[in-house]
């Protein structure tokens, strides 16, 4: 037992050394014109080593390392919540997320006026990972091209305004609603594919939109993007400090108030959280609708479920349509919160985020979502101190998510009855 | 309901007081914004070394009005969205005036916020028009416009005489803007032009396209983007020898340039703000730089200190930390800075803004040819 | 015909990236084709392997070692040792332990792996460009001087001998030898496989190295000849392997190959004809078309659904 795993541990070492040493230890530096090699400095090379080693050790004791580890408590706050019964597991769920939500309500007048922005875009992502669990956690079809309907919202509403002056509040089902349709016309084609294939489609039309978003000059800026977005209105009182639009008044004059621009910034969170609120609410609704039931049936067992008289597309189309619906929703609280908008905000890493907010949260739960939403957000913020290292930290944080606790934060549970165990 | 009593205590007067109100300590915070990492942190490090430079020097000489400048530093990857949220940590930060960002499309929704916050910004590198051609009080810049700096490559170009000319440009804000400039000078001088035609940014493959230029056989090709792809175009143009002649804007203008073209850099033409780095009344300024290790020949070194230059100035000219009397002594004042004298119009854009084009070596050494 | 000239022109440049393309996909392929997964991390192998031939090349020459082959064969060497320590290691580290997790969680530790290998780079190499040396120029003209000339560079010779080299070799390892032919077992039936004492997981460490190595022999070649390698580079290049890997049918290494040829192909077209704008949108749709046709790919095996 002990020869393999020392032949094991010093092969490991052998593989982090020709890893890490040629990358960190030898770097290219321009030299003038000229490209030289500069060794590093002492210190690096030392932690290579010094890596290697650790990784040494690791792996020649990696059976009583893992043993003791093995005999600690879980490190688990949720642990005991598995035990719960259904009911009373489902009733604490619905209070987290009250609370959650009234919290939240009072939350923005207390703190900074970043830290309110920064909820919005926390709460953009909730409605995004929302509307992509109905797509991936519940309907089970991987959407690689999520970012794509995000888009279609949100350049809805720019082009709406800039062209036509729609309004915020015309504008969000408008946008809603041409993403929806989106998601209708180009699931109709791709949903016969399966799995992975059916992934990479997803992804190409994510790229196709953002592409045809860059190049259509004429139409959508291009590059240069759409500016000038206007902020939503409260029954046709601004925010702004000058009044833009004919016939608005503005809110501090309205009220008589000194103006501060904090209104406007707790005017979009409160928006934003009303909609996150009524998308949680809807999606919650359709869970327990036979169609919901029916998303859950064609993803544990296609088969099975085809032969008990669902329809395939209609099902999956349903799933696909109410997902880009809610993208379209985001968008839009989206464009009018950035004021500009540009195809850069709408690349595939967004995607991919987005579905890691998915996956972290335990497709399918709600609260789940809520949590990652919220972590997937602040977490790189407040590493921007740490700018350099931010995103290495966020590729390992969500690797080694994935590997210590692959059912997410907060497991999907669906209501059922288990009969109990026999020992 | 207590919160709502406190703003209006506090927000009497603009937002402005009620920052500077509420800070003890009496110094004058700078914001600066701009990529330190992401694609293009290169140019970001141009602008922070500028900056840096300026704040340590007005410091030494006794810093503004009797205070010193403070540095508050954000990274904002020139991703609009990360923009907008460091634009809102400025707000937090208290800061009154922001030397950024460096991309326009993230100037551009960031300015946004800084106009409504009552917060001065100078972009050192944002050439858009969009950036001051929105009738903001607060905005400036100590760079030269895409629709300045077009005309120069296109007149120059015209002048040769060319038969045929093909422009490429990245298809990004900075790029295509500059390279529309140049068609639109090329097609009034009566220039034919072959082909004008985005690439992808990040692309490496570009034989496709030198097959094309080579095909539509023309004598120049000006491209408009960054280094980094029109460094591979000339290489891949010199292998499959095509023999137009190259131009391009000041984003392709750095030693970067030569690593990837190598030889093929030979013969490049650049249009770039004249080298302030060769005029004499910068020597000593130059000296400090080379002192402390840095490099400040970059395009964006010298109008990032003149930017910090032009806030102190614009303060002391004021005599008002207020940041409107502060665009009001800009807009009215003439202030010689490292770039030149600066004098601004009612849009935040200087009065006159030079370009030169150079000619590009392949040791990195440039030459002027006019 | 100079038309003509033009056209095989562009055909020469699509089959040259398209073959790059193909020896990218093979690892996606592979992968895919054993453990049904998709490897996004693949692309920042490759983009390693580019760096560390970069990295071997500069300092060779720093020592005033300048005999080309000698400089290849010794790049070449590094760059497959350390991308496919790397592939062995990702493997390692993100995919054994969720393997046989729900599908997406393998997909979010390799999109996790592909945004540290990107920064990990970054950090250490800096994000700027970094030229490649300018090692093998010329190539043939033909046509006449005064018009359109077309050439072939000794380079694009290069890079298409190699890919059928590799090609050749891969094939003959798959069905010859042990290896090979476990790996065939184990793609057709993992549990199988390793009842009948198959060391599955040492055939998986296997696919990812072979991958790997594939990856770094394309990091080399593109490196030389696009001029210059970057931290970001490796993204998009794997972005497109996997369309080329998709499109052949995945999990066949013949259909990696033409998948690979045909993408590289359809991109230069549409730069060469239409513009270079809508080059990726091109491939996309076509990817589209062919899997509304055959939704397995042009040379998958049709699935075959069992109860």
């Amino acid at each position: 037992m002990a020869t393999p795993n020392f032949k094991h541990a010093l092969f490991c070492a052998i593989v982090t050394i020709v890893i890490a040493y040629p990358i960190l230890g030898l770097n290219l530096v321009a030299e003038s014109t000229r490209v030289i090699v500069e060794g590093a400095d002492t210190t690096t090379v030392i932690s290579v080593f010094a890596a290697a080693l650790v990784v040494f050790l690791f792996q020649l004791f990696r059976d009583r390392i893992m043993a003791s580890l093995g005999g600690l408590p879980k490190l688990n706050p949720f642990a005991d919540r598995e035990h719960m019964p259904e009911s009373k597991r489902a009733r604490l769920e619905s209070w987290v997320l009250t609370g959650i939500v009234v919290l939240a309500l009072f939350w923005p007048f207390f703190v900074s006026r970043g830290s309110v922005d920064l909820a919005t875009l926390v709460l953009i992502y909730i409605m995004l990972a929302l509307g992509l669990n109905v797509v991936v956690g519940l309907a089970g079809l991987l959407d690689l091209g999520y970012v794509a309907f995000y888009a279609v919202g949100a350049y809805t509403f720019a082009l709406l305004s800039q062209y036509a002056g729609v309004s915020f509040w015309m504008a969000l089902p408008i946008g809603a609603c041409l993403a929806a349709l989106f998601g209708l016309v180009l699931g109709f084609p791709v949903l016969r594919l399966r799995g992975d294939y059916l992934a990479i489609v997803t992804l190409g039309f994510g790229e196709i939109i953002r592409i045809l978003l860059n190049n259509w000059t004429a139409l959508t800026g291009g590059p240069n993007g759409i500016g000038g977005i206007p902020d939503p209105t409260l029954f046709g009182m601004e925010f702004g400090r000058r009044v833009k639009e004919e016939g608005n008044t503005s809110f501090h004059d309205t009220f008589g108030i000194a103006y501060s621009s904090e209104h406007k910034v707790i005017f979009l969170y409160l928006i934003a959280l009303i909609l996150a609120v009524i998308t949680a609410l809807i999606i919650r609704r359709f869970m327990r609708m036979p169609v919901g039931r029916a998303w859950e049936a064609l993803r544990e067992d296609e088969i099975a479920a085809r032969s008990l008289g669902l329809s395939r597309t209609a099902v999956k189309l349903s799933a696909f349509t109410i997902g880009a619906f809610f993208a379209g929703f985001a968008g839009t609280v989206f464009a009018s919160k950035q004021g500009f908008i540009s195809p850069e905000s709408f690349v595939f890493l967004e995607s991919a985020i987005i579905l890691a907010i998915v996956v972290l949260g335990g497709m399918g739960s709600q609260l789940g979502v809520v949590l990652a939403a919220i972590a997937v957000t602040i977490l790189p913020e407040l590493a921007r101190e740490f700018s350099d290292f931010r995103m290495l930290v966020f590729g390992a944080a969500m690797v080694l998510m994935m590997v210590w606790r692959p059912q997410g934060l907060m497991p999907m549970r669906r209501t059922h009855i288990q009969l109990r165990r026999q020992e | 309901m207590k919160t709502s009593v406190k703003k209006i205590v506090t927000a009497v007067g603009a937002s402005v007081a009620l920052m500077s109100a509420g800070q003890a300590a009496a110094d004058i915070k700078v914001g600066i914004a701009g990529p330190m990492t992401g694609p293009v942190a290169q140019y970001g490090d141009m602008q922070f070394s500028g900056v840096r430079m300026a704040i340590d020097q007005i410091n030494k000489a006794g810093g503004v009005m009797g205070e010193k400048l403070v540095a508050v530093e954000m990274d904002d990857v020139c991703d609009p969205k990360q923009a907008v949220t460091v634009a809102n940590r400025m707000v937090n930060e208290g800061v009154q005036y922001v030397v950024g960002h460096l991309c326009s499309s993230s100037t551009q929704p960031a300015s946004d916020i800084y106009e409504d916050e009552g917060i001065l910004m100078i972009t050192p590198a944002s050439t858009s028009p969009e950036v001051t051609g929105r009738g903001y009080e607060l905005v400036f810049r100590t760079i030269g416009l895409d629709s300045m700096q077009g005309p120069v490559a296109g007149n120059y170009i015209a002048a040769q005489k060319p038969e045929r000319v093909a422009i490429v440009h990245d298809k990004q804000q900075y790029g295509e803007g500059i390279a529309t400039a140049v068609r639109d000078t090329l097609k009034d001088a009566g220039v034919d032009i072959a082909m004008f035609e985005g690439i992808t940014a990040g692309d490496k493959d570009f034989s496709s396209l030198v097959t094309k230029i080579k095909q539509a056989n023309v004598d120049y090709v000006y491209y408009g983007g960054y280094h980094p792809e029109l460094g591979l175009i000339l290489r891949q143009a010199r292998q499959s020898d095509v023999d137009a002649k190259f131009m391009g804007p000041e984003g392709v203008g750095n030693k970067d340039i030569n690593t990837i073209a190598g030889e093929a850099a030979e013969g490049l033409l650049v249009t770039l703000p004249p080298s302030f780095d060769q005029k004499a009344e910068n020597q000593q300024l130059i000296k400090a730089f080379n002192e402390k290790g840095e490099d400040p020949s970059g395009p964006f070194v010298l109008t990032s200190y003149a930017a910090v230059q032009l806030v102190a100035d614009g303060i002391e000219q004021a005599q008002s930390k207020d940041p409107y009397d502060v665009a009001k002594a800009l807009r009215s004042g003439s202030f010689q800075t490292p770039i030149g004298t600066v004098q601004y119009d009612k849009a935040g854009d200087m009065k006159s803004f030079e370009f030169v084009v150079y000619e590009w070596h392949s040791d990195g050494s440039k030459t002027p040819m006019n | 015909m100079q038309d003509l000239l033009y056209f095989f022109q562009q055909l020469i440049n699509g089959l040259t990236i398209g073959s790059a393309y193909a020896l990218i996909a093979i690892g996606y392929t592979m992968v895919y084709g054993i453990i049904g997964m998709i490897n996004f991390a693949h692309g920042e192998v490759y983009m390693i392997g580019a760096y560390t031939a970069l990295i071997a090349i500069t300092g060779l020459t720093a020592f005033g070692i300048a005999w080309l082959p000698l400089v290849l064969i010794v790049a070449l060497i590094c760059a497959v040792i350390v991308s496919s320590s790397m592939g062995w290691a990702v493997e390692r580290v993100a995919y054994r332990p969720v393997r046989g997790r729900h599908r997406l969680i393998p997909l979010i530790s390799a999109i996790g792996m592909s945004i540290f290998l990107q920064n990990y780079v970054h950090l250490a190499q800096g994000s700027r460009n970094i030229g490649f040396p300018a090692l093998m120029d010329g190539g043939f003209q033909f046509g006449s001087a005064d018009s359109f000339q077309m050439s072939l560079s000794y380079m694009q010779i290069t890079i298409f001998i190699t890919t059928l080299i590799c090609m050749t070799l891969l094939s003959l390892f798959i069905s010859r030898s042990r290896i090979g032919r476990a790996c065939r077992a184990v793609s057709q039936d993992l549990r199988m496989a390793n009842l009948l004492g198959i060391d599955t997981n040492r055939i998986i460490s296997a696919t990812f190295v072979i991958g790997a190595s594939l990856a770094a022999v394309a990091g080399l070649l593109l490196g030389m000849y696009y001029g210059s390698v970057d931290p970001l580079f490796g993204f998009i290049a794997g972005l497109k392997a996997f369309t080329a890997a998709v499109l052949g049918g995945i999990g066949s290494i013949p259909g990696a190959m033409l998948g690979g040829l045909i993408l590289g192909v359809a991109e230069s077209m549409t730069s060469g004809y239409l513009s270079g704008e809508y080059k990726d949108v091109v491939s996309f749709s076509l990817l589209i078309l062919i899997l509304l046709f055959k939704p397995t790919g042009l040379l998958g095996k049709p699935e075959v659904e069992k109860i």
